[in-house]
């Protein structure tokens, strides 16, 4: 199909708001290909499609997907915005897996991790990375990498060869390999990511600010973001990426999306702390926390983390902080019942076994059913006899 | 070059995962030089292979059904090595239940699996008080659900446990019988 429907480019009204706006003048001169057919399966591409369509299955049935429908048209919505008529090609799957993370296949499968979604501050910062994402799909990078990986091809057949039968492990490490994109193709999708954004009227400048975000949370613990992400192991340093997101968003508004995201990433936010500190990386947790309860406020189930993530870090001070978060959220009508436990945990810690049996009873109080319900009696009885 | 680098370390990848196996034959056996268990059944060891630094048995391979033994733990040590730059699972002498067991959900979910805890309570354990936990662990790597028993218990400022993992389906409910019967001889020298 060689239709020019597809086509993404900015008219002259929009050229001129951008006046001064070199770089988002270059980037309007990028046009959107027609869709993509299906390759034949005995070429190289189909090869890849197919491999892809078979991880695709697996991932439908996967427990790590994220079943909520509202969520999934939601961020389905969002894809099909940013790509327009490639929407019907673009198939969008929720993980929940703790780290930032988002990745598309060039048959159309994309994944977005939870612990993207955890760190997004609203719709049109999660809009940069799925618009990134489909830049990479609309260039065809993947398969541009897969033919540039010849080397990598002949490495590939070595280790299934010593493998034996584990033929699909050896092509999934080849296959990591080659999904490595070069920094210029990450710059392009960069590129392209933006231009998506504003087509589709989201604020280009919250691009740049999901790297700002990122990079704040990494040094906290002294490395930069593009070193520790698996979705920007290849990419440009972030401080050139944030510098040159803002550059191409120069000029340009749109809409946020703050409180739909917001609506829509609730029910789940539990679960997304919970997932959030079995990462065991605090520091880095505690920043994203305070970003979250600046941006939210102070409600139970952020101060609940944050006292968690003290709690667990146990470093020097850390149980006074925790204590207090605890016991703050311990008020809030929408912290879990297991905050009692926790705070319990930490009071006993410290030495004050009366308040730490008054937190246990509560924590029962609140959940009779509770799975350790007979561990914290034997704790309740211990204090009690001390 | 870089080739044969990355063949030969596939291949030392593999031996490795394959040099330290050896049968425990059923009887009396001694883990880590400090722990005694009786065994029914033979069972296949693993340690410091691909099965991680943690001695390890196996009936069907450690993917599939996993005994891993943690013993002697000294106050100030981790219980198992930390991924990347996660904070390590260290033991202090002291900890309440529900805080050893938060060692082992963070041991359990380093790799982005799920953790859920089914049931925590106190047990007899190295002949003394310990308690039992009961889990849940959804593998990030290929989905597979798997069911988990642990026991612990600290003696003379050391913790010691004993966790059996295996697939829900089938696997777990086959082998916990000659689990219970192994944590429960459990003895500290």
């Amino acid at each position: 199909m060689i239709d020019r429907r597809g086509l993404l480019s900015f008219g002259c009204a929009q050229c001129a708001v951008l006046a001064g706006g070199k770089a988002f003048a270059q980037a309007a001169e990028w046009l959107a290909p027609p869709r993509f057919q299906r390759p034949p399966l005995d070429t190289d591409e189909g090869g890849l499609w197919a491999f892809m369509d078979r991880e695709e299955k697996r991932l439908r049935r996967s427990p790590f997907r994220m079943g909520d429908k509202a969520l999934r048209d939601y961020l389905q919505g969002i894809a099909c915005r940013l790509g327009a008529d490639h929407c019907p090609d673009i198939r969008v799957y929720a993980l929940r897996t703790p780290w930032f993370n988002a990745s598309m296949a060039p048959n159309g499968m994309m994944q977005v991790w939870s612990g993207l979604m955890l760190r997004v501050d609203n719709e049109a910062q999660l809009a940069s990375v799925i618009g990134h994402e489909i830049g990479h799909y609309l260039q065809r990078h993947a398969v541009e990498r897969l033919r540039d990986a010849h080397s990598r091809s002949a490495f590939g057949m070595v280790l299934n060869i010593a493998l034996g039968g584990v033929g699909a492990l050896a092509q999934l490490a080849l296959l990591a390999g080659q999904f490595g994109f070069t920094r210029d193709q990450e710059r392009e999708a960069d590129r392209i990511g933006v231009i998506l954004m504003s087509k589709a009227g989201y604020d280009p400048h919250e691009a740049a600010r999901v790297w700002a975000n990122l990079r704040a949370e990494a040094m906290a613990s002294g490395e930069d973001p593009a070193k520790r992400s698996v979705l920007f192991a290849t990419h440009p340093d972030s401080g050139e990426r944030e510098k040159t997101l803002a550059e191409l968003a120069s000029g340009r508004t749109g809409e946020t999306g703050l409180e739909a995201w917001r609506t829509r990433i609730d029910p789940h936010l539990l679960m997304l702390l919970e997932d959030e500190l079995h990462r065991g990386q605090f520091a880095e947790t505690l920043v994203l926390l305070e970003r979250l309860i600046g941006r939210d406020g102070e409600n139970g189930r952020l101060l609940f983390a944050r006292g968690e993530a003290y709690r667990l870090r146990a470093g020097e001070g850390d149980v006074g902080q925790a204590i207090a978060n605890l016991e703050k959220a311990a008020t809030l009508a929408d912290a879990p019942a297991v905050v009692h436990r926790s705070l319990g945990l930490a009071l006993q810690g410290e030495g004050a076994g009366e308040r730490a049996v008054q937190a246990y009873r509560r924590y029962i109080e609140l959940s009779p059913e509770g799975p350790d319900v007979e561990m914290i009696k034997t704790y309740i009885q211990g204090l009690q006899r001390s | 070059m870089k080739i044969h680098r990355l063949v030969l370390a596939a291949c030392a990848s593999i031996l490795a995962a394959c040099s330290n196996v050896a049968v425990v034959e059923h009887g009396d056996a001694l883990v880590s030089d400090r722990l005694s268990v009786q065994i029914d059944q033979p069972w296949n060891r693993f340690e410091n292979s691909a099965a991680g630094p943690i001695p390890t048995w196996t009936r069907e391979g450690f993917t599939v059904d996993a005994l891993q033994f943690f013993v002697a733990v000294k106050d100030g040590k981790p219980i198992a090595p930390a991924r990347d730059k996660a904070k390590p699972m260290i033991f202090r002498d002291g900890m309440q239940a529900h805080e050893i067991v938060s060692l082992f959900e963070n041991f359990y979910t380093q790799d982005g699996s799920t953790f859920r805890l089914d049931r925590l309570a106190p047990d007899s354990f190295l002949d003394g008080d310990g308690f039992r936990f009961e889990f849940t662990r959804l593998r990030k790597r290929d989905d597979v659900r798997l069911s988990g028993v642990g026991w612990a218990a600290v003696s003379g400022g050391e913790l010691t446990a004993i966790v059996f993992t295996a697939p829900r389906i089938h696997f777990f409910g086959a082998e916990i019988g000659e689990v219970e019967r192994l944590a429960g001889s459990a003895r500290l020298r």
